[in-house]
């Protein structure tokens, strides 16, 4: 089920809110474990047993972990309950990327399995493999109450595209958590800011790249705007999901980390990994940077550490070339900053800024991309590849459709709105006026959101793939 | 205290939002279809096993709660003025107001479906007509982005590389330019088709063509009804609408239409179609497969077959006074491949009439 559909705004959710507040403290995680299994089974009916399945290993595998007596005991238990976890994300997810290249490799031709992606499997995995890691790293004790870990994996807020949580950081929550006024609120601006973002910022730049990836009048301009356009898209799209994953969390009293800072202000490619997605690249940099020896190693092994974590990153959206290409890409920036890049650019604040947003637009082309071709074509067009002309009437046409809503979400990608309202806040009258305009305000937001979701505009969740 | 009063009045609006909508979602009597889109609305699917276990349930659910969802309408125009004023989009879905006119951008050029139609076109002339002593036209109504894109600024397919393509790829046909004939006041305002009023000249350019007289005097009846046509709903703002008129003389009246698709006697002109959700219909019932309309009056033995789509239905009462049978085909209705059941070939004018719209969504030609 999707947070920007009907069925889950006027449906789900009111029902899950009027039984959760109803329950009593003690069953609350029962409810949110049953409403978070129809919410899944919406879009996954088979595959919910699949996410049983890896509950119950994560369970046994953390009370196995709990009651070995030895390191080497504990050791067997994490790797068996982490290579099991994996095993279902690598059957499901790249078993035929696997098939593929080894009959490219080899002429033979392997059926393919063609199996559907579960959805939200690399996200669960990633929860559970942390789950099971810290548990024998000893920094979390096994939750011995299966439904509250099963609560913990299934939640739907976070459940099919993140963020990341961690059982180390909601593990208190799971069993004490305090259900305030306060925290219902904010989770409501929160949730309706991040559905804004989502269906009237996201899906409209959507509508503009599938127009482009149709067209048959094409020019550098027209690739450039494309590139901006998607950039902004999956910006908008997965942070405003982030943005109604917190909020929902919020208002079940879960405080879940944040996901995105502001990634397009960053100064520096080292800079924007630490403001985009930040649940994944942390998972990467303490379960598997870190463990290989992160860069308290010799220089040579420190650079495969940074390629070994960003090819992983890479192949972790997904079982094609361009996802491994567009990892090690990142990486390849990533280790000329760290090498000598970094202090260059704290030297110079606007090129440094000119330097990271081309290099953001053209990774995304090449995450984009269906294939390496297309992403080869895409990119060169970028740079008036076989004599493209510069401007088309399609490129200008859509240009000036799509001008207001393009500044509103460049403007919207920066703290600027944040910045002014901060600002307006800090008199008497400003304050007062935010404090009434804003429920008004989110509500129109709410309203507006379910107009474009009524007029049937175009509604993907990119990182549901993943 | 105030922050208190604010997180009060956030989460109340919010939770008031969510379950009064929740409510008329569930209480609120599902709805047949939608004048406004003229189109039946989604209802409630099947509740099955095997429709649950294959998701399709909860795809066809989604879509039910978006077609019933309470005050449709009104939610659709807030999002066409959003888009429209507040964010300036130069259309909406496709749809775009100039000077008072709906108007769709009809574009790109989709060059398959222009080869699909012609394929089914030559067909129809290899099938049917070859070696047949038929005289086989061909003619294109452009659609009003051909008249108002330039002057608006939108996006329009080249116009001439579509005539001469059509002109091309059926070459056993004489292509009949009717371009010069047209411009953006000959269509409704609120509406994709042509007013029949204003296209006297194109028949009359038509009948010439093929060497057919019309008398081109006609009396105007206008009905009373507000005609809002099928971008009146679709744009969601609102609009005025137009008036719908038709022609009549002593000729006209004569008519005898029948339609074979239903086995019955039709009037030329029903003004009490008007009142439906579509009424374009007044003219000739609307879509229909197969009709033929005999003139009793005329003074000459011709025949002409027109395969048609709805903008046909306007014209051909006017085209009918040069023939004593006119028989309208619409291959969109009738699969081409049983034609000969119905329509004996032989010594006819044949006039392929079609609508840049058509040609350019060919998909439903059969």
């Amino acid at each position: 089920m999707l947070f920007s559909s009907i069925s889950f705004l006027y449906f789900f959710l009111p029902c899950v809110l009027i039984v959760y507040f109803a329950a009593p403290q003690r069953v609350k995680n029962l409810v949110l474990l049953i409403f978070s299994l129809v919410f899944y089974g919406w879009g996954e009916p088979v595959y919910v047993l699949l996410m049983l399945l890896s509950i119950v290993v994560a369970y046994f595998s953390g009370l196995w972990i709990e009651k070995s007596g030895t390191k080497r005991a504990k050791k067997w238990a994490m790797g068996l309950g982490v290579s099991i976890a994996l095993s279902f994300l690598l059957y499901f997810k790249y078993t035929d990327f696997f098939i593929e290249n080894f009959n490219r490799a080899t002429g033979l031709s392997i059926p393919l399995l063609r199996l559907a992606l579960p959805i939200g499997i690399s996200f669960y995995t990633f929860q559970i493999v942390s789950y099971i890691i810290d548990a024998y790293r000893g920094t979390v004790a096994a939750q011995r109450d299966p439904i509250a870990l099963a609560a913990y994996v299934t939640m739907f807020p976070q459940l099919i595209a993140g963020p990341i949580v961690r059982y180390s950081d909601i593990n208190a929550q799971l069993t004490q958590r305090r259900h305030t006024l306060k925290g219902f609120s904010d989770g409501v601006g929160r949730f309706v800011l991040g559905l804004g973002k989502k269906v009237l910022i996201a899906n409209s730049l959507g509508a503009l790249c599938q127009t482009f990836r149709a067209s048959s009048d094409l020019s550098v301009l027209y690739y450039w705007m494309y590139a901006v356009a998607f950039a902004l898209q999956i910006y908008f799209d997965f942070s405003g999901y982030s943005d109604m994953a917190i909020g929902l969390g919020k208002m079940f009293g879960f405080n879940f980390l944040e996901n995105f800072n502001y990634p397009f202000i960053s100064a520096s490619i080292t800079e924007f990994w630490r403001r985009w997605h930040m649940s994944l690249s942390s998972w990467f940099r303490d379960y598997v940077y870190i463990p290989l020896g992160g860069n308290r190693v010799s220089k040579s092994r420190w650079v495969l550490n940074i390629l070994t974590v960003w090819m992983l990153t890479g192949f972790w959206h997904g079982a094609e070339w361009n996802f491994i290409l567009w990892g090690l890409f990142f990486a390849a920036v990533l280790l000329m900053e760290k090498l000598f890049l970094l202090k260059h650019l704290e030297k110079h604040k606007v090129l440094s800024h000119l330097y990271v947003l081309p290099i953001i637009l053209v990774s995304f082309v090449l995450f984009n991309a269906t294939s390496l071709s297309e992403a080869w074509n895409d990119i060169s067009s970028m740079f008036g590849r076989g004599n493209l002309p510069f401007i088309s009437a399609e490129a200008i046409y859509y240009l000036r459709s799509y001008l207001i809503l393009f500044l509103i979400a460049i403007a919207g990608a920066t703290p600027l709105p944040k910045l002014a309202i901060a600002a307006m806040q800090k008199t008497k009258a400003g304050d007062l006026t935010v404090s009434i305009a804003a429920p008004v305000v989110l509500v129109l937001l709410l309203l507006l959101a379910t107009a474009y979701l009524v007029d049937g505009s175009f509604n993907p969740f990119l990182y549901f793939r993943f | 205290m105030k922050h208190r009063t604010k997180y009060i009045l956030q989460s109340a609006l919010f939770l008031l939002c969510i379950f009064s909508f929740s409510a008329l979602c569930i209480f609120f009597p599902d709805k047949a279809q939608s004048e406004a889109e003229r189109r039946p609305l989604k209802q409630f699917p099947a509740l099955t096993v095997s429709s649950i276990t294959s998701g399709r349930f909860m795809s066809d659910f989604e879509a039910y709660a978006l077609d019933q969802f309470p005050m449709r309408d009104a939610f659709r125009k807030a999002k066409a003025l959003t888009s429209t004023k507040l964010l300036a989009q130069t259309d909406n879905n496709g749809l775009y107001e100039q000077d008072g006119v709906l108007c769709k951008m009809e574009y790109p050029m989709d060059e398959d479906s222009i080869a699909h139609a012609s394929q089914r076109f030559r067909a129809i002339y290899d099938s049917y007509l070859r070696d047949k002593n038929v005289n086989v036209y061909m003619s294109v109504i452009p659609d009003k982005n051909a008249f108002l894109a330039e002057s608006s600024g939108h996006l329009s397919m080249d116009y001439e590389a579509l005539y001469s393509e059509m002109a091309q790829q059926n070459d056993f046909a004489e292509f009949i330019d009717i371009a010069p004939t047209l411009s953006i006041e000959d269509y409704y305002a609120t509406d994709t088709h042509w007013r029949q009023e204003a296209i006297v000249d194109t028949a009359e350019v038509l009948a010439a063509s093929m060497g057919a007289e019309i008398s081109g005097k006609y009396t105007t009846n206008t009905l009373d009804a507000p005609f809002y046509g099928v971008y009146a709903g679709q744009y969601a703002l609102p609009t005025e609408p137009d008036r719908l008129c038709y022609l009549t003389n002593d000729t006209i009246e004569s008519y005898r239409v029948y339609d074979h698709e239903n086995s019955r006697a039709i009037p030329v002109y029903d003004p009490a179609k008007a009142d439906g959700s579509d009424p374009y219909e007044v003219f000739l019932s609307g879509p229909l497969s197969l009709i033929t309309i005999e003139n009793p009056a005329a003074d000459t033995a011709k025949e002409l077959i027109v395969f048609r789509d709805s903008f046909g239905s306007s014209i051909a009462p006017l085209l009918a006074e040069g023939y004593r049978k006119v028989t309208l085909v619409d291959i969109r209705y009738l699969p081409s491949a049983v034609l000969g059941e119905y329509i004996d070939f032989e010594g006819q004018d044949v006039l392929f009439l079609y609508s840049t719209l058509v040609l350019n969504n060919s998909s439903t030609m059969k």
